[in-house]
């Protein structure tokens, strides 16, 4: 596997940034009044990071490192704007994502931002094609040029004979190339994906991951992953252990692997 | 946002929800989506066959056919209609009047029509029938849906003190006395009655009510209107529409009715048949959306995954709502179409059973016109679902796909 060089590493602005990022859960849902009244109590906390700084700059990629709930997916969801800090400030483009609406940012992810995720998480009654053109119906592109653009991504991923058939019809590898395909239609400056060979195999992990290499040439890319190889192609590899990023074990780990 | 690419985002979202909609009910959750389609076929099913029997109720009871353009009425403060009277004001001296409207320029063919419920007799049986008098006067081929052209003209008993018991039976009368042409019949203990034919247009037979046409003098003469020489109505056949003018002046109080007109007093005066339907439709729509809102929910619940994975590709909540509210619609719409064929199929079951079991005619009215009907009214159950599975979908999309 290629390893890009990390020269991009020191290229300011960033992207994307997290200052001091913590992110709380409770286990449970919140007692309601009448709950209160029984005498519920608040259900205990579970902290998934805790004061994680990060900053992503523009044309790299970054690899998220660590063992099973060391908050890998917190991190890329908070970064994505799917979920707001319990503490700290995750910024895009200079942006606060915490002074946005969900509609707002809802419209950022859409705009800038593509997510792969490790379950593909397609939509199963449309084909590939419908799959890859549908954030573009949101920008209200016309349905000749959605054709064409999912069309020409799918081609670029090597699934020029799978436009029409549906999920359930494709196997794992094909459904996580529609799903990257899927990310790339509105030509995001970040792109983020959750264990993207997770559910692969490693010949198919390799297709895939070669398909990434190609997208970020003028991208941004933010990925997860336990495995050595997926990492391989980051330019440099954070380490979280326990919500907290490993300084040492970060540190250890030259650019492009993994400790 | 320019107006073209408003356009062609709401095409694209009304191309999505139907899309999702076919490959749901086909493929990928097609139990869920076919209970829901069900749900909504098995209402529409319903309303159409109690719809049908409601209309069926009301047709066949009125002096309605192709040659006649008017009916003149007695003005009544009652509760009667002015279809088949039996407790309103009569008029009197109407063949007299008959031939002054006759004489009118304009006017075709007139009678005047006297309507008594009798006991009649065959060989085979005896029956309570629709005895209808009229003046066949040759511009009229039916009256009742009962073929008059075998009946003597101007009423030779009123001219000339010629009794020609003649009689002129609906196919339903015929098979109700077993009856054929020149069978004897004994209407109102009068045993003086020839069959000259079993005939009528089948088209109109639906609740057909048992009727004999005879000539006007001599059902007088069995009922005892003679005195008066009266007659319930008159019926008028005209292409003039001017006519209307003079047939108004002809008795003080008395009401002309267009076909039209007739023909939404006739729906309107029956009373049971409108209760019918309305229920029908009321019912219909309660339980369609009960239905729709139980599964569509539990539906929307169960695809939570897809909708966070919308919203986490940018897919705004409006553009959520609007495929979740297409898909509605269009899954409602599915089980119209379902429910109108099945409601056309229930009308003809519910007729052949009657006729096998109670009836010697259809009970239920059918029209192809019940299927757009039925799609119309399932498209309304949609629509009074969506606010709360709009609600549903809002509450239960967002977040990080699980």
């Amino acid at each position: 596997m290629a390893v890009r060089s990390g020269s991009q590493r020191d290229s300011p602005p960033p992207i994307a940034r997290a200052d001091g990022v913590t992110k709380r859960y409770r286990r449970g849902s919140e007692p309601g009044r009448v709950g209160r009244l029984f005498g519920r109590s608040t259900p205990p906390e579970v902290t998934a990071l805790e004061d994680v700084s990060l900053a992503i700059g523009s044309n790299e990629i970054v690899g998220l490192a660590g063992p099973s709930g060391s908050g890998k997916s917190t991190l890329l969801h908070l970064l994505a704007g799917l979920e707001l800090p319990s503490e700290g400030t995750v910024t895009f483009q200079g942006t606060d994502l915490g002074t946005l609406s969900t509609r707002k940012r809802t419209r950022l992810r859409l705009e800038h931002v593509g997510i792969v995720f490790q379950h593909f998480h397609l939509l199963d009654s449309l084909s590939a094609r419908g799959n890859v053109a549908l954030p573009l119906v949101e920008l209200g592109v016309s349905k000749s040029e959605r054709r064409h653009r999912a069309t020409e991504l799918l081609e670029r991923v090597g699934l020029e004979d799978r436009v029409t058939h549906r999920p359930g019809e494709l196997s794992g590898g094909e459904q996580q190339r529609v799903a990257i395909a899927r990310a790339l239609v509105t030509d995001p400056t970040l792109v983020i994906a959750d264990e993207p060979t997770g559910e692969l195999d490693t010949e198919t992990g390799l297709t895939v991951l070669e398909q990434f290499e190609r997208v970020a040439d003028d991208r941004a890319v933010v990925l997860a992953s336990h495995d050595q190889p997926t990492l391989d192609i980051a330019d440099r590899v954070v380490r979280l252990r326990d919500g907290r990023i490993d300084e040492e074990a970060t540190a250890r780990a030259p650019s492009g692997t993994e400790t | 946002m320019s107006l073209r690419t408003l356009l062609a985002r709401w095409y694209g979202v009304a191309a999505v929800g139907m899309r999702r909609t076919l490959a749901r009910t086909t493929h990928t959750a097609r139990q869920r989506v076919r209970f829901s389609v069900l749900g909504v076929a098995v209402a529409i099913t319903l309303l159409l066959v109690v719809t049908g029997i409601g209309m069926g109720l009301t047709g066949g009871t009125t002096v309605q056919d192709d040659g006649i353009d008017y009916w003149i009425v007695p003005e009544s403060g009652g509760s009667s209609s002015p279809l088949v009277s039996t407790d309103a004001p009569q008029f009197g001296s109407v063949h007299e009047t008959a031939e002054t409207i006759r004489a009118t320029e304009g006017v075709d063919s007139v009678s005047p029509v006297l309507s008594q419920v009798l006991r009649v007799s065959s060989a085979e049986s005896t029956e309570y029938v629709l005895v209808v008098g009229i003046v066949n006067d040759g511009g009229v081929d039916q009256i009742s849906g009962v073929n008059v052209t075998g009946l003597s003209h101007h009423d030779p008993y009123y001219n000339d003190g010629e009794w020609t018991g003649e009689v002129a039976l609906s196919r339903s009368a015929g098979a109700t006395l077993d009856a054929t042409e020149g069978d004897q019949l004994t209407i109102g203990g009068n045993t003086s009655f020839a069959v000259t034919s079993v005939d009528g247009d089948t088209s109109s037979a639906v609740g057909d009510v048992p009727t004999a046409v005879v000539q006007l003098s001599e059902l007088q003469t069995l009922t005892g209107a003679t005195a008066h020489d009266s007659a319930d109505q008159f019926v008028v056949g005209t292409n003039d529409p001017a006519v209307r003018a003079d047939l108004e002046d002809v008795y003080p109080s008395s009401t002309v009715n267009s076909r039209s007109e007739m023909t939404a007093s006739q729906t309107m005066d029956s009373d049971l048949s409108v209760a019918l339907a309305l229920t029908a439709f009321v019912v219909a729509i309660s339980i369609g959306t009960l239905f729709v809102v139980t599964t569509m929910g539990l539906e929307l619940v169960a695809d939570r995954t897809q909708l966070a994975t919308m919203s986490a590709i940018g897919l705004s909540s409006r553009t959520q709502l609007g495929i979740i509210a297409v898909q509605i619609l269009a899954t409602t719409a599915i089980g119209g179409i379902v429910g109108a064929i099945g409601g056309l199929a229930g009308i003809r079951l519910t007729n052949e059973l009657a006729m096998r079991t109670l009836t010697s005619e259809p009970i239920a009215f059918s029209h192809p016109i019940f299927g757009l009907y039925g799609v119309v009214v399932a498209v309304l159950i949609g629509i009074c679902s969506l606010p709360v599975l709009l609600l549903v979908t809002r509450r239960v999309t967002g977040g990080v796909p699980q």
